[in-house]
């Protein structure tokens, strides 16, 4: 039984396509999100793992090896249910940082383009084999299927037709699936939806394959056995003991295999950034795995039990060909088939995107051309490397000598990606590691794989010498493979440690090193960048990118981030720098995203050092939180309660860094400005919304602690009144500046209403005076207008009305003076400083006093300088003489005297009222200030009176000091000492 | 740094039982399946162990 070629041909091409379809429906959306976005998809994806190594190879490795073939799907297995250990930083990393290879890790976690170019060249070089084993078992089934002797006579040459025929088919399938999105960060939906139904066609075919060799081979479970018993030399083969050293060597290649080679890791971590989907793989792929590995013992023994003596790793054709099944021999080339085309498409592409970052991109970027972006220009670029990889395979697999085993050539590829290992469990686990350790290691690991086992594939170089060497060296003597992969890996590690201890660690590979590393947190820190909001970012990046691609990735990252192009937060602009640095990567290569970056956005040296980004580290924690045990749990609520009680505090709290950026804006600040956290965090605290901004920027700034009260005009609104506390954390420029702020607008309304109250009530004092007062002129006025009227002669008359016109005077004088002081204005609670007349406001509290007819007489002796002036608001200055001189007065005894006298300094006028009452006792004196205090009699006093005295000079930004006992003897008296500023009738007054 | 105290227990068993279960796995000549089985149990410790994660930890 054999099909023709054009047959063969056709089969291919129509699977292909059929897989074309199945991508082309995914990514379309007609096949439903729920399928494809299903984590089981992801799963099957990652079966790209088993290639024709896992479809033919295997069997040849379980024929020569027994159970030692279980090790290629278990170093998988081992890496997967060790996820958290590898497998989660380096997705952690990959989402992050849009890092789709290794190489992208590699080169971001040493900062050089040098490493990257360097992983990409060995990557090639090490997967050639891998390519060639792919196109090996390809070609050999197409041969065993078409050829005309069916599977026993196929010989040791090299079937280079076919193989270059299904070369350039699946180079075309390669480039459709593989350059559909723009960059390798976008989930390509179709691909992974394609490579999860291979997989799902591969394990049915070989499940298929599995029954059929029991039911129809062994007529069953029970016939396999007997078959076996009747066959202990077979099931003997099958516990043939691979040496303790050889299945750790296998072990360890497979283990390193699975996360190092192109194929799986893009699947893992560029097809995929849910840690969710990564969790079910640790318990998916193995699943899988288990189930594609069943079939290997009964197929391999089906094929035994028919007669078959070729290569063992054909057997599923075989056990078709032998039984004249079209269906089981088609189930066989198909399981071939469909691993073969998986593990190009994907390791092709994969290998496509490396090279394009890593050495295409960083020698040469693309130019800006008007005609085709820079998006286009990278398509096609992939597209080229693609078709030059699958044919450098074809090349290499023509270069076979021949006679080499699918193992064979599966070992000697996965010995090379061996040599990656160190690099990746140094990107998380030693910060120490540097690129100078890291290259020699790799240079000098895959030198000895390239003489020990890479030449000799070719056929014309034989290197007994070194596998003697190398079997003495490892202590390996039954593997000249084990041996010489053991030491290509031991002198990998040797020089990458010799060569990170010897050479100095660069900054940016330390920072990148705390990023990667696994035990400390990434400790970000507060920079500054030269652009003032994010609609600048696309001016700076358009140089290197050109205009609309520069356009284009800031608008996307805005998207992402959710910012406004008018943010202007500083914070924002670092993230929204680091999310676009992270978009390129994933466009150009971490290497040259990180230099066009470092190039057009530089932070500015900061003037203040580098300080910790505590918003970030907060964003870290907070997301974090759920990981956290132990200790670290209770440290990590240690700090939310904190957080928290600051956030309930009733007095509001910001902390401004010394950069002057937001760093804390409690709720209660929120409740006072109106301006929620969100908006001002991460902000300049100069560019907080008016009038907040200016307030607390100049407080901030100027060099006193308090200020007990300021007014806050705001639009639209009353006026508030505020007070502020600053205290400055750590030592220097680099301290925190935490601002407290108070609400005192209901203690200021409060003050001005008992201001007006007791004015009120010095009225009403004032009264029974005021009455007395104007009825003494009406009196006499209604005299004179008797008079008057009898009166002829013109000159008395004259007389008469001018004694009228005095007397109504001193009338209008006595309520003028009234309606001065009880005149509260349409502003209760503004005070308006001017020049202010010392002696004749004193003259006027005098006045007023002596209305008072009740009161004790004494003697008001006012000696200030006539032209004495402070800047004061008169009207509260006159109540504060009043209650001064009204206290004075009630201090003193009968006929004692209060004397007002006023004093003149370069800035200041001090006024002192003295008088020569009883005084006060120390220990009163610290509260006659205070409200509702009063040693008067009850009903004689409301205790408000020097109360207000103090609040109103506080108003005029003046001060009150009290003296007592000014002199000894039996009236010691008391002095209350006034401080204003001094000033003039100058230009700015209009007098 | 966050490993697993499951995975870590399961290695340890696996360290500490690994003579018996090499024994066990190559006892019979017929039963060629039972590295399958220790295999599955494998998965469902894999699988156990996994359930109770968060959404996302990264």
């Amino acid at each position: 039984m054999s099909f023709s070629l054009t047959q063969i041909l056709f089969f291919i091409v129509a699977y292909l396509t059929a897989l074309f379809a199945v991508a082309h429906l995914a990514d379309r959306g007609i096949l439903p999100r729920r399928i494809t976005s299903h984590p089981a998809v992801y799963v099957l994806s990652l079966g790209v793992y088993a290639g024709a190594m896992a479809s033919n190879g295997v069997m040849g490795l379980a024929f020569s090896n027994g159970y030692g073939y279980m090790l290629y799907y278990l170093g998988a297995v081992l890496l997967f249910i060790l996820a958290p250990l590898l497998l989660l930083p380096l997705l952690r990393l990959c989402r992050v940082y849009q890092l789709a290879s290794l190489a992208d890790v590699l080169a971001f976690r040493f900062r050089s383009p040098w490493v990257g170019g360097a992983i990409t060249v060995a990557m090639c070089l090490t997967l050639l084999p891998l390519l060639g084993l792919q196109i090996q078992a390809v070609s050999e089934a197409i041969h065993i299927l078409g050829g005309p002797h069916g599977v026993e006579n196929h010989g040791p040459h090299r079937h280079n037709q076919l193989a270059l025929l299904f070369c350039l088919i699946i180079t075309v399938f390669s480039i459709l699936f593989g350059t559909r999105h723009r960059t390798t960060q976008q989930r390509n939906t179709g691909l992974v939806t394609a490579i999860a139904f291979e997989s799902l066609v591969k394990l049915v075919a070989l499940l298929t394959l599995m029954l059929a060799a029991i039911f129809q081979v062994f007529g069953g479970p029970a016939g396999l056995e007997q078959w076996l018993l009747a066959n202990p030399e077979f099931s003997a083969q099958l516990q043939t003991p691979t040496s303790g050293n050889e299945a750790r060597v296998l072990l360890l290649v497979f283990f390193a295999g699975a996360v190092c080679m192109p194929h799986l890791f893009h699947m893992a971590f560029a097809e995929n950034t849910e840690s969710r989907d990564l969790h079910t793989a640790t318990w998916g792929l193995p699943l899988y795995l288990l189930l594609i590995s069943l079939p290997v013992m009964p197929v391999t023994w089906a094929a035994l039990s028919l007669g078959h003596g070729g290569s063992m790793e054909f057997s599923g054709l075989a056990v078709g060909m032998a039984l004249h099944s079209t269906t089981i021999s088609a189930a066989a080339f198909i399981a071939g088939l469909s691993a073969a085309s998986a593990t190009i498409i994907v390791t092709t592409l994969a290998l496509a995107n490396m090279c394009l970052n890593h050495l295409v991109l960083p020698f040469r970027l693309p130019q800006a051309d008007p005609e085709q972006s820079l998006y286009s220009q990278l398509k096609w670029g992939r597209r080229t490397l693609i078709g030059v990889l699958i044919l450098a395979g074809y090349g290499f697999y023509t270069s076979l000598s021949g006679g080499h085993s699918l193992t064979q050539l599966a070992l000697v590829a996965f010995s090379g990606t061996l040599q990656f290992l160190p690099g990746v469990i140094a990107t998380t686990y030693w910060r120490g590691a540097n690129r100078a350790g890291l290259l020699a290691g790799l240079g000098g690991g895959l030198l000895v794989w390239v003489l020990t086992l890479l030449l000799p594939l070719t056929g014309e170089y034989d290197p007994l010498q070194l596998n003697a060497l190398c079997a003495n060296l490892s202590g390996i003597h039954d593997s000249p493979w084990a041996a010489a992969t053991s030491v290509s890996f031991f002198v990998n590690v040797a020089l990458f440690v010799l060569g990170s201890l010897l050479s100095p660690v660069s900054k940016a590979e330390q920072v990148a090193a705390e990023i990667c590393s696994m035990d400390a947190r990434t400790r970000p820190t507060r920079q500054t960048l030269p652009v003032p909001r994010a609609s600048h970012f696309s001016e700076r990046l358009a140089p290197a990118l050109g205009a609309s691609t520069a356009t284009s990735e800031v608008n996307l990252a805005l998207q992402e981030l959710q910012f406004s192009p008018d943010e202007a937060r500083p914070y924002a602009l670092r993230r929204l720098r680091a999310r676009i640095e992270a978009n390129l990567a994933g466009l150009l290569g971490p290497a040259v995203a990180y230099r066009i970056i470092e190039r057009c956005l530089p932070y500015q040296q900061g003037l203040h050092g580098e300080t910790d980004d505590i918003h970030l580290i907060e964003r870290n924690l907070d997301r974090a939180q759920r990981r956290f045990t132990g200790l670290a749990a209770d440290l990590d609520n240690l700090r939310r309660h904190h957080r928290k009680t600051l956030d309930n505090l009733p007095i509001g709290v910001c902390s401004v860094g010394a950069d002057g950026e937001l760093l804390m804006w409690n709720r209660a600040m929120q409740d006072i400005t109106g301006i929620p956290p969100d908006q001002v965090l991460g902000s300049l605290l100069s560019s907080t919304p008016m009038p907040w901004g200016d307030i607390l920027h100049t407080f901030g700034e100027g060099s006193a602690n308090t200020v007990l009260k300021t007014e806050v005009v705001v639009e639209n609104g009353p006026s508030r009144w505020i007070s502020l506390h600053k205290t400055v954390t750590g030592e220097g420029d680099g301290g925190d500046t935490i601002i407290l702020v108070e609400d005192t607008t209901d203690y200021e309304l409060l003050e001005a209403e008992l201001l007006h109250n007791e004015r009120l009530a010095s009225i009403g004092r004032l009264a029974a005076g005021v009455a007395h007062e104007i009825g003494n002129p009406v009196t006499g006025i209604a005299c004179l207008a008797q008079n008057l009227e009898y009166e002829t002669d013109p000159d008395e008359i004259r007389h008469m009305a001018q004694d009228i016109l005095n007397q109504t005077s001193r009338v209008t004088r006595i309520v003028e003076s009234l309606m001065n002081f009880s005149h509260t204005g349409a502003g209760a609670g503004e005070v308006e400083l001017a020049p202010a007349n010392v002696a004749d406001c004193v003259d006027e509290a005098v006045h007023l006093l002596t209305l008072d007819r009740e009161a004790k007489p004494v003697r008001f002796s006012n000696q200030c300088d006539r032209e004495l002036l402070v800047l004061a608001d008169t009207q509260r200055l006159l109540q504060v003489f009043i209650n001064l001189l009204g206290n004075a007065r009630d201090a003193c005894a009968e006929d004692g005297e209060v004397r007002i006298n006023a004093r003149a300094w370069d800035q200041e006028v001090q006024i002192d009222v003295e008088d020569t009452g009883c005084g006060i006792p120390p220990e009163l004196q610290s509260q006659v200030f205070e409200p509702f205090f009063t040693t008067k009699d009850p009903g004689a006093g409301t205790g408000l009176g020097l109360a207000l005295v103090y609040s109103i000079m506080e108003d005029m930004q003046g001060k009150v000091q009290l003296t007592s006992p000014v002199s000894d003897g039996p009236h010691p008296g008391t002095r209350v000492s006034l401080h204003l500023p001094r000033t003039s009738y100058g230009p700015a007054f209009q007098v | 740094m966050y490993i697993n105290r499951t995975l870590l227990l399961l290695l340890g068993v696996l360290v500490i039982f690994l003579p018996a279960l090499a024994d066990w796995l190559t006892g019979s000549p017929t039963a060629w399946y039972r590295p399958y089985q220790a295999w599955l149990v494998v998965v469902v410790a894999a699988w156990w162990n996994q359930r109770s994660r968060y959404p996302d930890e990264l």
